[in-house]
């Protein structure tokens, strides 16, 4: 398959006061992005154990975006001080994951911030294409 | 949890077009109906729609569905419909997941409709693997206090808390200014009826102030917010009036004696209020209010901590001996200080900052000068306390320590005798410093002012001993006997003819003695003894006298003027050097041996320390040295006994300066081995300060500091500030400086004093004059009162902090700020309000004269991405246009015209009020003005517009400008949005839950949002606003119980290991016990979820969101990968 004809599968983690508002608003605006990214929605960022995202890459996922509220602004006051320091840990085990790290995001945005949720779903893509398809599964494939 | 028997329906909503559109929903429905564990699945047209929610409950009846997922909008917006649906078809609601397949995919994949309808699939499969595992869950219900918190008294806090006072609920009114009021109070007239604003609120305002429900907090602030819904904890700043609320009668006397005025923000700037006021005359509380922010710096920098900033206030007013009494509440030494203090004040100005500093010591000498002046020193004597009669106090050594410390004690009524060894009291002052820079009289006459006190004060006394006092009946003693004694050199020839040491110099000077003083003189330091012991020698005659020190100027400790004065009198200054040897003929000096020196590393007290550079000796021709090195200790028969320090010095406790003897205390020279005036005085006043307590058997530390609150922001209002330089002291003719010893600096004269006093920037604004307390007859002034942390227990809290105009001189083409003739709408509402600076007559501020064309400018700032301000203000239209109404109907004969890009007049009334300006003769220009200028000499302006309609560039003269600016959030939104975790939009105003069906709830349940914080509106939306969320946080307590989502964490204590790390993690706290009691509190917990991802045992999990019913769900979303591949 052709690198430039995929369309990336991105995992994103999002927090339901926050960064799942900014997708919401990026729909409400009716800015366009690719169809790459399957959100999962949870409370808050710091739901998101480490486990999830290496089992989202084992099973195939070519990038992972962690999204949650502004620092400072958490709806529950410091979840995201820990989704903050839980992802500097993975992104040091991207390389022994032999994984590119590039396909690890994290993204802070408020409810307000549509446009930039949009693009950092173009961003990711495109760089996504770019590095190419996840290595482990061959890019995905079977239920 | 995960059956088999798991029976899933699968509703694909069509949402008309909005999904359908780009989503092929059938398509989508068939597939969901492959899917393992889907017993049904369809697709609707408005899942949501009564029609919609029928079908689902007679599928789940009638297919026996124990699981729902419905593909639809976001869930943050129907999730709590859809849970209520299948509720009622008696299903639990947990059982359902919520797919968004509009705002996530039609509304954003518009362009390809089969990858949209792919991902779509995609996302139901996810949902589907999760809700397989879903499980029943209970919600608990929680008690509402009866009770809710305003935030913000404008007419939407108002609006609301009427509401909920009227409808039984206690409610607290929290407003961060002293009145309630906020934007509208200020308002002269209100559009479309053209309603006198203040007349219409005013009575409304009151009956808030009266509700028997309504507590109503005014200048208070909140600090804190915790809790949850039906549960908030706040934690509110009262800040202090320094008023007692309930004695203030609002008569005004203490306003009219105020010396201190600030620009007043009630005006907009266009006039100025006394440091204690009240916002306006129809301020609810209708009480005064102090304006305190601290304790100016220029007081925190005296040691003494002499009330500077208030006797300067009173001296700018002309009145002198308010001002001088103000000085004297801490010292008698006006006049002498005023000539000698090193004034660390000034270091400190805030003035200083922008030109110079203020000439504070001279201020206090011109005080103490027009004194003498008029009537000379009088001071009333002080009845002594006849129960103090028995303790008496002995002072030992009449310099500025003991003095101060007399004047203290003299001052609480003790009976106070100060011994002086010397014919005249005074210490340095009077046989140290020389008389052309501390005339006699001066020091004799403040002196004076303790004698008249009824301080006794025995000249020619010497004290022997401690004990020799205790028997004579004194109960406490102050020792402060000074370090009179020169430091040596210690140098070959220091013992010859000729060589003299400061101190005993400048004494024999001071005494009227001769002294035989060669041509040549050399003075050996840097300090103030060192310059006072050259310009001496000046005057005695010397031809050629040198300073030799062995730093570089910037390290002389000497006063910098005194330095500057040495120079002007022909005094040279050699840096860097050091003597090494007096040469001698005959025992008498015949000239010196010095070395060059260079600044090496630094030494303890930070300055460089001077290392000699080798074989770098030079000769100097002198036949006179005064060796002035320093000051020390000499070892008294009065010291036998105390303890001294490693120095030679006395040793005391350095709070409570006491001795090692019971009683005894001591200060001044004797224990620092040699500092300034005003430090002396200083550690007098402590010392009276531990005498007073130790007498009256009171702890000697607890409660001794006087409290001193730096400011942190010091506020200037930039612009209306001007650069002014300090006056230049008028100082006698040079011919007469270097012949006799009158006084060199003559100080300022009154003109010039009160003209310098008007620099002052009245930093702290209220300065504790206290004149407010002179005359306030219900004595309700007291300056000691604190803010108060008041705590409140709420149900529900609204939030309707307001808005603020935007400042027009970041637009930097219309003027404002520069021109004196550019106005904003607000300032304008002020000059035609009655109640305003110019009684209701539009006068333009800089002639005061009614300007005979009056020009609009609309828009500025808003509707402007430059600024990042690209919304419109809402009310700039209608209220230029009222403004112009209202110009019209009283001066018929002003021009006015409004260039507006378009005007936006809408709704009932406002088609109306455009029609009435036209027909009453006001322009509208369809034109956004590119610029204005001023004309200088008449400061009219000219502006320039190009005219869309025709096309016409215009160039008009005008005499006000109006500028109809933007609005903004308050700064204080934006603190208290972050500290209850709100929303904000992209430009700062709060975000509600939903713009069309939720416009007063926030995201946070019991906190509802109402009034122009959300963004700009005019008066009927905001109280519309109000009242709806009142209305909401009544809906939220009337029940008395609230059901909390039952999402939240669990322990499972067989895995539980209790390593913490869930606890520590825990935002709430809601962990509690260990091993078998180890449990999550439910009614803390929120439901992040932060505990659970990182627990190493999974012991603890989230309910709705467990590892079991995530994991799934993520697989499924990692691997759809493969299915999207082209």
């Amino acid at each position: 398959m052709k690198q430039t004809e995929y369309t990336p599968n991105i995992v994103a983690f999002t927090c339901n006061w926050c960064s799942y508002g900014s997708a919401d608003l990026a729909g409400i605006s009716r800015i366009q992005y690719p169809p790459s990214v399957k959100v999962v929605r949870l409370m808050c960022s710091g739901r998101v154990d480490p486990l999830m995202v290496i089992e989202s890459f084992k099973n195939g996922a070519d990038g992972v975006m962690v999204t949650g509220c502004h620092l400072g602004d958490c709806h529950y006051s410091t979840g995201n001080y820990r989704t903050k320091a839980r992802f500097e840990a993975l992104q040091k085990a991207m390389k022994l994951m032999g994984l590119h790290p590039d396909r690890l995001r994290l993204l802070w945005a408020s409810a307000s911030e549509g446009q930039q949720w949009a693009e950092a779903i173009i961003d990711m893509t495109e760089r996504l294409r770019e590095i190419g398809p996840n290595p482990i599964n061959n890019g995905g494939g079977g239920k | 949890m995960s059956d088999s028997d798991v029976r899933i329906g699968v509703f694909v909503c069509h949402c008309g077009l909005n999904i359908a559109g780009t989503v092929d929903c059938p398509r989508v429905a068939e597939y969901a109906g492959g899917l393992d564990g889907v017993a049904h699945s369809e697709d609707l047209m408005f899942a949501c729609s009564d029609d919609g929610q029928e079908t689902i409950k007679k599928r789940i009846r009638e297919m026996g569905l124990n699981r729902v997922v419905v593909a639809s909008c976001t869930p943050r917006t129907h999730e709590p419909v859809f849970r209520a649906c299948i509720e009622e078809a008696g299903l639990n609601r947990y059982l359902y997941d919520q797919v968004n397949i509009r705002e996530h995919v039609s509304w954003v994949h518009m362009e390809d409709h089969e990858l949209a309808t792919l991902k779509a699939e995609m996302l139901i499969r996810m949902a589907v693997e999760r809700v397989k595992y879903l499980e029943p869950l209970e919600r608990k219900a929680v008690d509402v206090i009866q009770s809710a918190a305003v935030i913000g008294g404008g007419v939407a806090g108002i609006s609301a808390a009427l509401d909920l006072a009227n409808a039984g609920f206690e409610t607290h009114l929290i407003e961060s200014r002293p009145t309630i009021g906020g934007q509208m109070a200020l308002l002269d007239k209100v559009f479309p009826q053209n309603d006198c604003a203040i007349c219409i609120l005013g009575p409304i305002m009151s009956k808030v102030g009266q509700h028997p429900k309504i507590n109503l907090l005014t200048y208070s602030e909140v600090d804190d917010v915790q809790g949850y819904v039906g549960n908030f904890h706040l934690k509110v700043r009262k800040k202090s009036r320094f008023i007692y609320e309930d004695k203030c009668n609002g008569c005004g006397e203490c306003e009219a004696v105020c010396p201190v005025s600030v620009s007043n923000t009630y005006e907009f700037g266009l006039a100025t209020r006394k440091a204690i006021y009240r916002p306006f005359p129809q301020a609810v509380p209708n009480k005064y209010t102090i304006d305190k922010r601290g304790t100016a710096p220029c007081r925190i920098a005296c040691p003494a901590h002499v009330n500077v900033q208030a006797f300067v206030a009173l001296l700018r007013e002309k009145k002198f001996d308010e001002a001088l009494e103000v000085y004297r509440r801490t010292s008698p030494f006006a006049g002498t200080l005023g000539r000698v203090c090193t004034n660390p004040c000034q270091t400190e100005c805030e003035r200083g900052k922008y030109d110079e500093a203020l000439s504070i010591r001279n201020l206090h000498r011109f005080l103490a000068d027009y004194e003498r002046e008029h009537g000379g020193v009088n001071v009333d004597p002080i009845t002594p306390d006849k129960k103090k009669a028995k303790m008496k106090v002995a002072i030992v050594g009449g310099g500025p320590s003991g003095l101060a410390c007399a004047y203290d004690l003299a001052r609480e009524g003790y009976p106070v005798t100060v011994f002086e060894a010397r014919k005249e009291a005074g210490g340095l002052l009077r046989w140290g410093i020389p008389e052309y820079r501390l005339p006699r009289d001066v020091l004799r006459d403040e002196i004076g002012i303790l004698k008249q006190m009824g301080v006794t004060i025995l000249t020619r006394t010497k004290v022997e001993s401690i004990d020799e006092l205790k028997e004579q009946g004194f109960k406490a003693v102050f020792v402060a006997t000074g370090a009179p004694k020169s430091r040596m050199m210690r140098v070959k020839g220091e013992k010859a003819k000729g060589v003299y040491h400061a101190l005993s110099f400048l004494d024999r000077v001071n005494s009227g003695k001769t002294v035989a003083i060669g041509q040549k003189v050399a003075v050996i330091g840097g300090g103030n003894a060192a310059i006072d012991a050259a310009r001496t020698a000046r005057r005695l005659g010397a031809k050629k006298v040198t300073i030799v020190y062995r730093r570089s100027r910037e390290e002389m400790p000497a006063i910098a003027s005194e330095v500057e004065a040495a120079e002007q009198e022909g005094i040279k200054i050699k840096f860097l050097s050091t003597p090494v040897e007096i040469l001698t003929a005959d025992k008498a000096v015949s000239g010196m041996k010095c070395i060059k020196m260079r600044l090496g590393t630094p030494d303890e007290s930070g300055r460089r320390r001077p290392v000699p550079i080798p074989d770098s000796e030079f000769k100097m021709s002198v036949d006179t040295v005064i060796v002035a090195i320093g000051q020390e200790v000499t070892q008294d028969a009065l010291l036998t006994g105390l303890e001294p320090s490693m120095w030679g010095t006395l040793e005391v406790d350095p709070v409570t300066l006491a001795t090692n003897m019971k009683g005894v205390f001591g200060g001044g020279d004797v224990v620092s081995g040699g500092g300034t005036a005003i430090e002396a005085v200083a550690t007098g006043k402590e010392a009276a300060k531990s005498i007073d307590r130790y007498l009256r058997k009171v702890d000697l530390v607890e409660g001794r500091e006087e409290i001193l609150i730096p400011i942190e922001n010091i506020e200037v209002d930039e612009t209306t500030f001007q650069m002014h330089y300090a006056p230049v002291v008028r100082a006698l003719s040079m011919s007469k400086r270097k012949s006799t010893f009158e006084e060199v600096e003559l100080g300022l004269k009154e003109k010039e004093a009160v003209a310098e006093a008007e620099r002052c920037l009245s930093c702290a604004i209220c300065c504790e004059c206290e004149k407010c307390v002179e005359v306030c007859k219900p004595e309700a002034i007291d300056h000691s009162l604190r803010d108060e942390i008041i705590e409140l227990d709420v149900g529900a809290v609204i939030v309707a902090t307001g808005l603020s105009a935007y400042d027009p001189s970041g637009t930097r083409e219309f003027g404002y700020g520069t021109f004196d003739n550019v106005i904003t709408n607000a300032q304008l509402e002020r000059l035609t309000n009655a109640a305003g600076p110019t009684q209701g007559k539009p006068k333009r501020p800089s002639d005061h004269e009614v300007p005979k064309h009056v020009s609009f400018v609309q828009c500025v700032g808003s509707r402007d991405r430059r600024v990042d301000q690209d919304y419109c203000c809402y009310i700039g239209c209608a209220n230029s246009l009222k403004q112009a109404v209202q110009i019209k109907e009283k001066f018929p004969e002003i021009e006015v015209t409004i260039y507006a890009m378009d005007i936006r007049a809408h709704g009932p009334g406002y088609e109306e009020l455009y029609n009435r300006a036209r027909e009453m003769g006001v322009v509208v220009i369809r034109s956004r003005p590119s610029e204005v200028e001023e004309v200088p000499e008449t400061k009219s302006l000219i502006v320039y517009a190009e005219d869309l309609y025709t096309g016409e560039r215009l160039e008009t003269t005008t005499d006000l400008v109006v500028l109809a600016t933007a609005l903004m959030p308050n700064t204080e939104t934006a603190e208290l949005a972050q500290k209850m975790k709100l929303s904000t939009s992209k430009h700062g105003f709060l975000m509600e839950a939903h713009p069309k069906l939720r416009p007063v709830d926030s995201f946070q349940d019991g906190v509802f949002l109402a009034g122009a914080a959300l963004g700009p509106m005019d008066i009927p939306k905001a109280v519309a606003y109000g009242k709806a969320a009142a209305a909401g946080a009544e809906a939220l307590m009337a029940p008395g119980k609230f059901f909390v989502e039952p999402i939240y964490a669990e322990i499972d204590t067989e895995l539980c290991i209790n390593c913490d790390l869930c606890s520590d993690v825990c935002p709430y706290g809601a962990i509690t016990g260990r091993g078998e009691e180890r449990r999550v509190m439910f009614e803390l917990c929120q439901g992040c979820g932060t505990c659970a991802a990182g627990c190493p045992e999974h012991a603890i999990d989230m309910r709705h969101f467990r590892r079991q019913q995530l994991m799934p769900e993520i697989i499924a979303a990692a691997r759809t990968g493969g299915e999207m591949v082209q």
